[in-house]
């Protein structure tokens, strides 16, 4: 950890944390986000801490794990440090995949979870969703 | 168009024109992207952009790409675009293959 960047381990500790967090106790997730925070959601736009936490609560999904397949880090001219996470989901509930919430998905691009730089890539079909 | 915020306006057109010009040709994107195939088309699943409190946009882009004759792949980039003298420029930029992603 010594040889590298701040941005990178900031970045990577972040990643750890958020994913912890998000698997064992998501209502936790407010600690990270402030009123100017944005989040888009599978295409769904929420804005502030309260929206974004609300949202994350609403999610039809009592438990999820997050694998990190691959993770990078820079940082901005502005001092700030940009994250991209590549990941899989795994141990989901699979009423989130019957044909009804399939449909929903299909039709608002909703319930895959996704968070700002996620996209559930089996819907990555290269065409626009109805 | 007129009833986007302007963060989806700049983000969507920095990302149509990036990969028009980086399908076409990707000389004028730089020299950072002297990269080893002749051709390479890329077409875009979905986007997103926000507002940064810094003024910046923050978009990602979820698509898939051909390179000569090889299969499509899949692929995911983000972009922090800023605005400096007037112009939008791209101050990071980070791209991922959705290979190898098997957890």
């Amino acid at each position: 950890m010594v040889d590298q960047p701040l941005w990178e381990q900031i970045g990577s500790s972040f990643v750890q944390h958020y994913y912890q967090l998000f698997d064992s106790d998501r209502s936790q997730l407010g600690t990270i986000y402030i009123d100017e925070s944005c989040l888009t959601w599978e295409g769904q736009q929420f804005q502030g801490k309260k929206a974004i936490v609300g949202k994350l609560n609403s999610l039809p999904f009592p438990k999820i794990v997050h694998s990190i397949t691959v993770q990078d880090h820079q940082p901005t001219p502005d001092c700030n440090i940009l994250s991209m996470v590549v990941g899989q989901l795994k141990k989901f509930n699979r009423n989130i995949w019957e044909p009804k919430e399939e449909q929903s998905i299909l039709d608002s691009r909703s319930g895959a979870c996704v968070k700002q730089k996620k996209r559930a890539p089996q819907y990555n079909f290269g065409c626009r969703l109805a | 168009m007129v009833d986007q915020p302007l963060w989806e306006q700049i983000g969507s057109s920095f990302v149509q024109h990036y990969y028009q010009l980086f399908d076409s040709d990707r000389s004028q994107l730089g020299t950072i992207y002297s990269l080893p195939f002749p051709k390479i088309v890329h077409s875009i699943t979905v986007q997103d952009h926000q507002p940064t409190p810094d003024c910046n946009i923050l978009s990602m882009v979820v698509g898939q790409l051909k390179v000569d004759d090889d299969p499509v792949m899949g692929f995911h980039q983000s972009f922090l675009l800023k605005n400096i003298n007037s112009a939008w420029v791209c101050t990071n930029d980070m791209f991922r293959l959705a290979i190898h992603n098997f957890g």
